[in-house]
């Protein structure tokens, strides 16, 4: 009996040991394909790719992803702020007003947005911005953004502010700070390590963020964009509709595109690991 | 006049009575100790000296209540919070903010002080007045966590002083500091009587009597005992402020 | 709380932000709900009981995509199932340290990894494995059964999306799991080793107590399984063919949507129709995961010493 139990136990971490290094293969995989299939193809493109269009279907050359790589910048660049800016205002009205309706009222609301399916938003945007200005905008795209991303930004700005501990708002209250003092003065520069956190990684949704910009930002694969009421591309975009298609030459440029989104995405990531061991409170 | 006037206050959290017909007078430039067991109110009751009550869910206050003149409820609490400075019973210095920087705030943002020169000066005046000046003049760059415990709290002193309180409520200052630290917290909070007036709580018996001018002893959120320093330690009138003042509860 | 004048105008500074996040939801609702209405009133059943895309001839049965993206998620939650309650554990009682924190950091990576780039890998690597390693043993042997019953040729097909989408879920139900687990206050754990039982044991009785929570995540996995587009358009075959067996390839709704949306706004219906499917959809998950959401909010309280 006695060491019929021992010897389950053993079992079970061997088990638990080769089924998670299961669960793991497929990743390790991912990794190893994606930069040797991208790595292959930036060698053969060179440097262009960052700024070379996209190659005709039947051609030899690669070129490259320009366009795309622009679209995707512009599109951060409207989205990111205005994601962060209403995730943290919203987050900071729940914390500072816990039990009052309207809080109750936008935190269900900010955490049920994150169940809606990517591809509705793109939908709606689809119905309610590209169809009334008859094109496909940069504008489009970054609405569509900023509602897939938000839910996520929110979450994580609640929780951060929920974890500096109160008595420094007490504190800064009985120095006679105002409620805005108070949470510019102690609890942004407190949480700021947090914050870039929450930046970042709203940064790593929005840029490989696909089904959101399906409908929306238009694809532009031929030169620069010229306003932000014009359509743009972007690098998931880019990837979707090549990798499935049926040229031979988009799909490298696809393997190209989807290693350097990964790299950018690697580098996010370790930053906000770099960020988070930094914090001390 | 007194600087703080209640008179029939009860404090309802959610439908428990918290505070129960409080009557008290605070004269001014004196130290007043309030006294009691744990969870009679005794934090309650100062933290509504400052409103800082306001945050806490489903509170209510009823009574009339004076403040440095003012009434309290009608009052705008961050205009009063200006002439009330606190300390609290765990340190809280800023952490990401300097010793000089923690002080220097209190300063600042209550206009006590706007230039440079004039803070320098500010932030000196109130770390001697906290006696904390003479182990931090070489390290007024450093963040408070380098600090001991003892040194933090004088360091919360000294920034409600900066803010040149005219009341000045210490929640069981010396409740976390060793007692070396806690004799000069003391020591500091008697030298300071002529320029605030103090209202401090604590569970020491020994503590109240060392510097208080006047009493008033809490029990299940009501004042059982209430007067001069003397009059209490020496005849107090009820069976549980006598308890208390031996320690037994 | 007490409101002074000033917190009340911080609290109305702090609202125009924040109520446009309540803006948002109404907008997504209102528009979704209305552009569904005129299908269901041309079409209504009908929509449910066929398998067709014909926007030429304005006929739609919408059945094989809403039972394509239920099956896939289902297959999802199966394939997660196993894979990430064990990760939790593994984590959660077996390592510590450093190899813990890689473990971590692994899960988390894998979480956030744009699906695109998910997408990419299986519809070039996973699919062909899957149909050569899984599917054809297994069509050769169990053909009998209804759902092995077809011979893969390219190996897209539901159960390629279904797999895919499990391993792409992981992460999340993992993390939910984990965190579920860690909350059990000690004082069981302690109980456990108090009355002698081993590490395998205990972890059975703390799992049993978890269960509600493990259950909600999985529901949520399969919430989120539903909405998921990318993943899946590379790796399904897109087909409205309706059969039951899942070596074909099918389509789901967000699929359908993928493929088609972007031209529907040529043919009447076409873009209701896509509405509606999207509508069903939608309120299955969101139904879903508020019920899974209130369940681990009513255990945590349960479990509180």
């Amino acid at each position: 009996m006695y060491s019929w139990r021992r010897l389950r136990e053993k079992i079970f971490i061997y088990i638990i040991s080769i089924v998670s290094l299961l669960a793991l293969l497929p990743i390790a995989h991912l990794i190893i394909t994606v930069f040797l299939n991208g790595f292959n193809v930036l060698l053969e493109a060179g440097a262009g790719f960052l700024f070379k269009n996209p190659p005709v279907p039947l051609s030899r050359e690669i070129g490259g992803i320009g366009p795309s790589l622009t679209g995707s910048f512009l599109l951060t660049v409207i989205s990111l702020p205005v994601t962060v800016i209403l995730g943290l205002f919203a987050a900071i009205l729940t914390t500072e007003f816990p039990r009052n309706p309207f809080s109750l009222l936008v935190d269900t609301i900010a955490k049920s947005l994150a169940s809606i399916p990517t591809i509705a938003v793109s939908m709606v945007v689809f119905t309610l911005v590209v169809l009334p200005m008859k094109r496909f905008s940069a504008l489009a795209g970054a609405t569509a953004l900023v509602i897939v991303a938000l839910p996520y930004t929110y979450s994580y700005f609640s929780t951060m502010l929920l974890s500096i501990p109160s008595t420094y708002r007490e504190a800064g209250f009985s120095l006679a700070m105002s409620r805005w003092g108070v949470v510019a003065r102690i609890l942004i520069p407190i949480a700021k390590r947090n914050l870039m956190v929450g930046v970042l990684m709203t940064l790593a949704r929005i840029m490989g963020e696909t089904a959101a910009l399906l409908f929306t930002c238009g694809r532009l694969r031929t030169g620069l964009p010229s306003s932000l009421m014009g359509p743009v591309d972007a690098i998931p975009l880019l990837i979707f509709d090549y990798i499935l298609s049926p040229f031979e030459i988009w799909r490298r440029v696809a393997w190209g595109a989807a290693l350097i989104l990964l790299l950018v995405y690697m580098l996010i990531f370790f930053a906000v690991k770099f960020f988070v061991k930094e914090v001390r409170l | 006049m007194f600087a703080v006037e209640m008179n029939n206050v009860n404090l309802y959290i959610g439908d428990k009575r918290i505070l129960k017909d409080i009557t008290v007078k605070i004269p001014y430039n004196s130290v007043f100790v309030v006294m009691g067991s744990s969870g009679s109110g005794k934090t309650t009751l100062l933290k509504l000296i400052n409103r800082l009550v306001d945050f806490i869910d489903g509170v209510r206050v009823l009574g009339d209540i004076r403040v440095l003149g003012f009434n309290l409820l009608d009052h705008d609490p961050y205009e009063l919070r200006k002439n009330i400075g606190m300390v609290f019973q765990e340190p809280n210095p800023f952490p990401h903010l300097t010793i000089y920087e923690n002080v220097a705030i209190a300063a600042r943002i209550n206009g006590v002080a706007k230039k440079r020169e004039e803070l320098e000066e500010v932030v000196k005046w109130a770390l001697e007045k906290a006696m904390l000046w003479d182990e931090v003049k070489n390290r007024l760059q450093d963040y408070p966590h380098q600090l001991s415990g003892g040194q933090r709290q004088r360091l919360c002193l000294a920034r409600a002083l900066a803010m040149k309180p005219k009341l000045l409520l210490l929640d069981e200052p010396t409740a976390n500091i060793d007692p070396v630290n806690a004799r000069k917290l003391e020591e500091a909070i008697v030298s300071l009587k002529d320029e605030v007036t103090i209202v401090m709580v604590t569970h020491l018996p020994h503590q109240a009597a060392r510097v208080a001018d006047y009493v008033a002893v809490l029990f299940e959120g009501k004042v059982v005992e209430h007067g001069s320093a003397q009059k209490v330690f020496l005849h107090p009138s009820t069976e549980i402020a006598k308890k208390l003042l031996r320690g037994e509860i | 709380m007490m409101l002074s004048r000033r917190d009340k105008l911080f609290l109305i500074s702090l609202l125009p932000f924040s109520l446009s996040v309540l803006a948002v939801l109404v907008i997504l609702l209102f528009t979704v709900v209305a552009n569904s209405l005129d299908a269901l009133k041309v079409f209504c059943i009908q929509l449910l009981t066929s398998s067709v895309w014909d926007p030429e001839n304005k006929v739609y049965g919408v059945l094989a995509p809403i039972i394509g993206s239920l099956t896939t998620s289902l297959i999802a939650v199966l394939t997660a199932l196993v894979l990430s309650i064990l990760l939790a554990i593994l984590i959660a009682e077996y390592l510590r340290g450093f190899s813990r924190e890689i473990l971590s950091s692994i899960v988390e990576f894998t979480g956030g990894l744009p699906t695109i780039i998910f997408a990419i890998w299986a519809s070039q690597y996973l699919v062909p494995f899957l149909r050569d390693a899984v599917m054809m043993p297994l069509h050769s042997y169990l053909s009998f059964i209804s759902i092995f019953s077809c011979r893969p040729v390219t190996g897209f097909s539901v159960f390629s999306a279904g797999i895919a989408l499990g391993i792409s879920i992981v992460p999340y139900v993992t993390s939910i799991i984990l965190e579920a687990y860690q909350s059990i206050p000690v004082a069981y754990r302690e109980a456990c080793y108090g009355m002698g039982a081993t590490k395998y044991e205990s972890i059975r009785i703390l799992l049993s107590l978890a269960r509600p929570a493990v259950v909600a995540a999985l529901i949520l996995g399969f919430a989120r399984s539903l909405g998921e587009t990318t993943i899946v358009v590379a790796t399904i075959g897109n087909s409205m063919n309706l059969t039951p067996c899942i070596f074909a390839p099918g389509y789901t709704v967000s699929a359908l949507i993928a493929s088609q949306f972007g031209n529907a706004y040529l043919y009447p219906y076409a873009e209701s129709v896509l509405y509606f499917s999207m509508l069903i959809v939608a309120v299955i998950s969101l139904v879903l995961s508020l019920y899974a959401s209130s369940v681990i909010i009513k255990w945590r309280s349960r479990i509180v010493v």
